[in-house]
């Protein structure tokens, strides 16, 4: 972990382990529903105070905690035009396959380029300090990730234009 | 058919409805006192940092915050000394000016580093800055302090 990232990722680390502490709560409006209250939005008494990690404008993290869900959004890094395809279509492809990834939301909620929604059954059939190191280790890799596709993704163009010009120099 | 009449959130005419007022205690004192206070703690402020005082200047700075609803240029004003604060501290003595902090003036700052991170790039905030000052109080503070700063109702 480069040492430049490694105080953002402990201020959110050290944050959801605070907001990781829900218990089941039952709908206060339908009988026999239990619904993530943070999603729900509908009584002011069960949702906390929203928290923000940022270094800086286009790197944060946005943690909504309520009494039986919170939802973890992202801000990926996008330094240009490539990142942004780039990461778009990443975020998409997991987003798709959200299912598989248990926590992770199909829509990002506004602003931000990927969401996770941690319901209280979720925290009770697994262990909470590894979902921890769950969504830490996903914002190691996504930012690793996206750069070595950028890389590649040159690369390859660079080859296919030399190629393709390479007739014209005989 | 007319069915606007749907989407009215009958709710809110509830009668023991639940009032944003009533999460939390309102502040006592008047929005025009707020900020006289804040303004003579940024003067005091000002001058512990002279001196050098940098515990002081932060035990003055969140004594009393300004809270609540009509307030907000108390609040900006309170949010700008802090980052002054915070940015004219050398990274080394961070630690042992977070340990000297009375527990009440930690909770309040850790409620201030998350409302300068939500606003990146307003004023001095610089996020590295706060990330730093973030991690040297959690390891005081421990998470206890950032549950606090999330139930707090009386939003700084």
């Amino acid at each position: 972990m480069s040492n430049v990232l490694r105080p953002y990722l402990a201020a959110v680390r050290s944050t959801l382990t605070a907001a990781l502490t829900l218990e089941n709560f039952s709908s206060q409006v339908v009988e026999r529903h239990n619904k993530p209250e943070v999603e729900v939005g509908g009584s002011k008494e069960v949702l906390l105070n929203p928290l923000t990690i940022s270094r800086n404008e286009n790197e944060r993290v946005l943690i909504e905690p309520s009494v039986n869900s919170i939802r973890l959004s992202i801000k990926i890094k996008q330094a240009d035009e490539i990142e942004r395809i780039l990461c778009h279509k990443f975020t998409r492809f997991m987003m798709q396959r959200a299912e598989s990834f248990i926590v992770l939301r199909r829509k990002p909620v506004k602003g931000y380029d990927i969401s996770f929604l941690i319901t209280n059954t979720q925290t009770e059939t697994m262990l909470k300090h590894k979902i921890v190191d769950f969504i830490i280790q996903f914002m190691e890799d996504v930012d690793r990730e996206i750069s070595e596709m950028k890389l590649s993704l040159n690369a390859r163009a660079r080859t296919v234009a030399e190629s393709y010009l390479i007739a014209f120099n005989p | 058919m007319e069915v606007n009449f749907r989407k009215i959130d009958i709710d809110a005419y509830d009668e023991d409805v639940l009032l944003e007022t009533e999460l939390y205690d309102a502040d006592p004192r008047a929005p025009s006192q707020v900020i006289e206070e804040t303004k003579a703690k940024a003067v005091a402020v000002r001058s512990s940092l002279n001196k050098g005082d940098i515990t002081g200047a932060l035990v003055t700075i969140l004594d009393n915050p300004p809270y609540g609803p009509g307030v907000d240029e108390a609040k900006n004003l309170t949010l700008q000394t802090l980052v002054t604060v915070l940015n004219s501290t050398k990274s080394s003595d961070i630690p042992n000016v977070v340990k000297s902090l009375p527990l009440e003036s930690q909770d309040i700052l850790m409620k201030y580093l998350y409302k300068g991170m939500a606003m990146p790039g307003w004023g001095d905030v610089s996020g590295s800055v706060l990330l730093g000052w973030h991690e040297k109080l959690t390891e005081v503070a421990g998470t206890g302090s950032i549950v606090r700063a999330m139930t707090d109702r009386r939003l700084v």
